[in-house]
């Protein structure tokens, strides 16, 4: 799932400190997940905002709601009848949902309360480890499900640089080489033949905004011409 | 896992909420055939071997139906009930699909929005 972490509360006051009524909006998804947007955090958050405003003076009343998935207009609308009432938006969703609510609601500024961090898994509670960038050439297919675009500092695709110095990376001697776990992986389940096979290089010029239409989609979907 | 609190549940609230949706809420419980297509439509049934309370029907009947038919007169154990329902057995992906037009995505959030209003959430945070 998307993983996030909230924005420190300075960053936070300085965009929002010359508005007088803010709504705070929670997401149902993954930032609850992740316990960086729900409606835990938008409560916690919106006390200490009063707090530190209250400390310095500043004239702002806060308000809290949390909407199932900032990603989905349906569920967008759940807040339409509260958001005439505030001079701002304060969203705890991911960069998506920030940007869908921005959309919905064009008239009233919108700004993100945590950053995007990745697309990872849960290590512990609270504690998320990076596993995929979304890079939309997925490659875990013959590295042994290791992702060297996430892993390798240098995102390579055939093989270690010659940074790689006893199964650990050059920029640190903490951070596995992401080629010498592939290796062994693959190794260990007699693929080895799968890095012989030289990879193309990633398109990343090509990264514009991307949409994907699933396969049963496509006729639905397709462009009239 | 819900949030287990002891504060009393806040009947007004509940029922000012069902309010704001009574027509649509008492349309879809009397449209709601069982006709069990909505069952075919969603992901967790299947993976869930079929198990029947895992049909998108009965999650919503069971949830927001068991609050609008209580006129929002229940108990914080029943919220709790209802909460691993709407939370534990629907992810909400919305798509579930209903012959007959019930927005059965809308019914679950409006149980979620509920179950929030009286401090019962999903906690993340515990085991």
């Amino acid at each position: 799932m998307v993983k996030a972490k909230r924005k420190p509360l300075e960053e936070i006051r300085d965009a929002i400190k010359s508005y007088k009524r803010v709504l705070t909006v929670g997401c149902g998804g993954c930032v609850s997940v992740c316990m960086a947007g729900g409606l835990k955090e938008v409560n916690t958050m919106n006390a200490e905002l009063k707090q530190m405003f209250k400390e310095e003076n500043i004239e702002c009343s806060f308000d809290g709601f949390t909407v199932e998935r900032q990603c989905n207009m349906e569920f967008l609308e759940d807040v339409a009848d509260k958001v005439g009432k505030f001079d701002c938006l304060l969203s705890m969703a991911c960069g998506a949902g920030v940007q869908y609510m921005s959309e919905r609601y064009p008239d009233i500024p919108v700004f993100p309360a945590v950053n995007t961090v990745f697309i990872g898994v849960d290590k512990e509670i609270g504690v998320y480890e990076e596993k995929c960038r979304a890079c939309g050439e997925c490659v875990l297919g013959y590295t042994g499900g290791v992702c060297p675009v996430t892993r390798c500092a240098k995102g390579l695709f055939n093989g270690p640089c010659g940074g790689t110095n006893k199964g650990k990376c050059e920029v640190s001697s903490e951070v596995p080489c992401a080629w010498v776990t592939i290796y062994d992986r693959l190794k260990a389940q007699n693929r080895l033949d799968d890095i012989l096979k030289i990879q193309q290089p990633m398109q990343w010029q090509n990264q514009v905004q991307r949409t994907i239409i699933q396969e049963p989609y496509k006729e639905r979907y397709a462009k009239q011409d | 896992m819900a949030e287990q609190t002891t504060a009393p549940v806040n009947t007004d609230e509940i029922k000012s909420i069902l309010d704001k949706h009574k027509d649509q809420v008492k349309l879809s419980l009397k449209l709601c055939a069982h006709c069990t297509l909505c069952a075919e439509s969603c992901f967790l049934f299947h993976v869930k071997d079929k198990d029947p309370r895992y049909m998108p029907s009965h999650k919503f009947i069971n949830s927001i139906g068991k609050l609008y038919k209580k006129k929002g007169n229940v108990s914080r154990k029943t919220l709790e009930e209802i909460s691993e329902i709407v939370w534990r057995k629907c992810v909400l992906c919305t798509r579930c699909y209903c012959p007959f037009g019930i927005d059965i995505p809308k019914m679950i959030a409006l149980a979620r929005q509920i179950c929030r209003s009286q401090g019962v959430v999903q906690q993340f945070d515990k085991e």
